[in-house]
């Protein structure tokens, strides 16, 4: 018992990051005999516990541990792989384990009899595993190799459903997307490692993350580093204008979007930019904060409109990744962690809800035999009667994601909201125009959210069907739901309903801000929001429940939200026609230059080789036998002396004495 | 009178007659007769030059010793060709030609 409670931390924290991809080989290996997916469930459950009691309780707000080894040496610089445990990557650590166990469980109930069951499984734990290993690397290297991992396990995942067209253009789309981040990520470690010379951590930053080496005398090298890992950042937390892929990864199973396109992955680049936080200079932190904005107000317009319930919520999704990021750049990149850890649980039940009615309603449509498109919410409405307990924890994560009083969104955004006017007061001028951006949003947030369980669970059922037979989904995946609903709610983080400084994940990390606190708006800004919430959520229950909407459901701004800006066919009409192009240009200059080069090299050669052929067969070969020939027909001729007669042979020899008495005679 | 020259031209005339019969005859016997006068041609030759040899008669001794072993040669020869004719039921030279490559 002593021995098992005596586990380092280091050697725990391994552990949960190995298991999970235990649990992917061995399915692997059993291949079509792994459906039940216990062995990944067991996995996550044992990962957890580790992380939980062995890895988060001796870690948080404790001694932050590291460990190293060499993994090879090019030259005289050794590359290293290791552990690295503070409370940033403790935290995320168990953040990802439990978003991960809930949405395991919720799976088996939702995802039961799906042809391809075993493979889901296998890239869940995959993922898991890549995810988990991501959270406590102390290299960036390592990262960026756990950074790769949970993009392709993403990759498999969206395209998991691969014989429908959407899935294997989306997977794609999402896959090239990440490319681009990925690019940008390795290009800053590169900076880093040509300005360092190392890529660990501990090396760069110190334990607590604060940047150790001051002899930065390139700072416009850091500014691109700085850069280039926003990008990396930009890309999997889908910030504007590389949002893209996001929505349409929605086209995975609705378990995974909540796991990763929701809560643990998408994230990832608010947990990296919290990494390395004390690499960006002002510089780097603007443009930080003004895509986030961006993303942000961009994100949310589109959510407006959008009548796909997933959807709605990918861009909901965004738009908070957007406020993660506006944290981080005003520098507060504790309230960027903080809303990380209450979005994760709020979005994924929120995932999880919608997958529960999608479930439903793909039930419905299967019995009745509808065209309909089950996540269409147009065809939803009223389901509050048949689904009540589905509603009340979905009602719940939407008040979360509001911000409303009592919730754990309440004390995040609040912590981003009030921190960004607090920096804005500080610097002053243009800088206020993102806090009133960000409140505007915030207010959107809570219109387009009150929409989506207004036209889902209110009103009446807006599919003609003679009997509908929808009903309460199974308490395996109500529980996983409740869970998460519990977690979403004030009291998991902080005692005090009202102040976020009280809260547990603040008080883990020491941020320095670089502006003053002002204490009255953190009365009036959550206050006002609260209202603001409800004033829109009464135009909401006015427009979606009463049916009256006075809006016109065609204008030209209606159809730019719907669109997604018309961000895709830009991208379409510029990216991709434009790829198509220089690629049919490349095949064509292939085709002809290259090949054509090369081919007439071919022909010209077979030339030169035809004639050497003839110099070969007509002059050396006829030199060769022509002399042969004469050789032949001299031995031929003098063959003929040889004919076997006696008398021959005698006249021959007194011919040869005859010649040599008549040579002597003479000389 | 009849000076060595004489002799030495008589000589030499039936060397050739020897030698054209060696040569020429398509029948062994013939051939055998052209050895035959060969011999005799240079029998002749030793007599003839036997005259500057008057205390030993050494010419006239080789003339009669040359006789005796052209006799003897004369039988080897008969007994090869009767070997040669017994083999090839030939005695033509001009047909007996194994020596050919």
């Amino acid at each position: 018992m002593t021995a098992i409670a005596n586990i380092s931390p280091i050697t725990a924290a391994i552990w949960v990051v190995l298991l999970p991809l235990l649990a992917f080989l061995i399915q692997a290996i059993l291949g079509k005999r792994a459906k039940s997916g216990n062995i990944a469930l067991i996995a996550i459950i044992l990962s957890t516990l580790l992380s939980g009691v062995f890895v988060f309780a001796e870690i948080w707000k404790g001694i932050p541990r590291s460990v190293t080894y060499p993994w090879f040496t090019i030259g005289i610089s050794t590359f290293t792989v290791g552990v690295l445990l503070n409370n940033l990557t403790v935290l995320m650590q168990l953040l990802v384990c439990i978003i991960a166990l809930p949405v395991h469980i919720y799976s088996r109930a939702y995802m039961k009899g799906d042809p391809g069951i075993h493979r889901y499984w296998m890239y869940l734990s995959l993922f898991c595993f890549a995810m988990l290993g991501l959270s406590i690397s102390k290299n960036l290297f390592m990262m960026y190799i756990f950074w790769e991992l949970v993009g392709f396990a993403s990759y498999l995942l969206i395209g998991f459903w691969f014989t429908k067209e959407s899935a294997v253009q989306a997977n794609k789309k999402a896959f090239i997307v990440n490319r681009i981040g990925d690019l940008g990520f390795l290009i800053g470690i590169a900076i880093l490692f040509s300005v360092y010379g190392t890529l660990d951590l501990v090396e760069l930053f110190g334990k607590e993350g604060r940047f150790l080496q001051t002899l930065v005398d390139q700072p416009g090298l850091i500014t691109a580093a700085g850069l280039c890992f926003f990008l990396g950042a930009m890309a999997k937390s889908a910030q504007f204008p590389l949002h893209v892929w996001l929505p349409d990864a929605m086209e995975g199973p609705t378990a995974v979007s909540s796991l990763i396109h929701a809560a643990t992955m998408v994230a990832a680049g608010v947990f990296l930019l919290s990494a390395v936080f004390p690499l960006f200079n002002a510089q780097v932190l603007l443009v930080i904060a003004l895509i986030g904005v961006i993303t942000a107000a961009s994100a949310a317009f589109f959510a407006l409109t959008q009548t796909d319930i997933k959807k709605i919520l990918a861009f909901s999704t965004i738009s908070q990744l957007g406020f993660m990021m506006v944290a981080i750049g005003i520098g507060a990149w504790d309230a960027a962690m903080f809303h990380l850890v209450t979005h994760a649980f709020f979005k994924c039940l929120l995932f999880l809800g919608a997958g529960a009615v999608i479930h439903e309603m793909a039930h419905l449509k299967d019995s009745h035999n509808l065209q309909i498109d089950p996540q269409n919410i147009q065809q939803m409405g009223g389901l509050k009667a048949y689904m009540p307990k589905t509603f009340i924890l979905m009602a719940i994560a939407s008040l979360s994601l509001a911000g409303f009083p009592l919730t754990s969104g309440f004390l995040s955004k609040d912590a981003i909201l009030i921190s960004t006017y607090e920096w804005a007061i500080h610097h002053g001028g243009g800088y206020l125009l993102i806090p009133i951006v960000m409140t505007i949003v915030s207010i959107l947030t809570a219109f387009y959210i009150g929409r989506l369980i207004f036209k889902v669970f209110f009103g009446k059922f807006r599919t003609a069907v003679p009997q509908v037979s929808i009903h309460e989904a199974g308490n395996s995946m109500l529980l996983p739901m409740a869970f998460l609903a519990i977690c979403s709610l004030f009291f998991i983080f902080s005692w005090n309903p009202i102040s976020y400084h009280h809260a547990g994940v603040f008080q883990g990390f020491h941020v320095a801000y670089s502006f003053h606190e002002i204490h009255s708006l953190h009365i009036i800004i959550p206050i006002g929001l609260s209202l603001a919430a409800c004033i829109a959520w009464f135009i909401g229950w006015k427009w979606y429940v009463k049916q009256q909407y006075p809006l016109q459901a065609d204008s030209t701004l209606m159809r730019f939200s719907y669109n997604q800006g018309y961000i895709n066919t830009f991208y379409q009409l510029t990216v991709v026609e434009g790829s198509l192009r220089l690629a049919k240009a490349a095949y064509w200059f292939d085709k002809t230059i290259i090949d054509g080069l090369v081919n007439g090299l071919g022909r010209f050669t077979r030339m030169l080789s035809q004639v050497s052929a003839w110099i070969d067969t007509y002059l050396v070969d006829g030199l060769i036998n022509s002399l042969a020939g004469a050789a032949y027909y001299l031995g031929h001729l003098l063959r003929w002396v040889q004919n076997g007669r006696l008398q021959n042979y005698l006249g021959f020899a007194f011919t040869v004495l005859l010649i040599g008495i008549i040579y002597l005679i003479f000389t | 009178m009849i000076s060595i020259t004489h002799f030495l031209v008589v000589s030499a005339i039936i060397f050739s007659i020897g030698l054209y019969a060696i040569i020429a005859k398509r029948n062994a016997i013939m051939i055998l007769v052209g050895i035959e006068l060969i011999i005799n041609a240079a029998i002749l030759n030793f007599v003839a030059f036997g005259r500057y040899d008057k205390l030993n008669y050494g010419g006239q001794v080789f003339a009669l010793f040359a006789i005796v072993l052209a006799a003897a040669a004369v039988a080897v020869g008969l007994a090869i060709i009767l070997a040669v004719y017994r083999k090839y039921k030939t005695i033509n030279p001009d047909n007996i030609t194994d020596l050919q490559d």
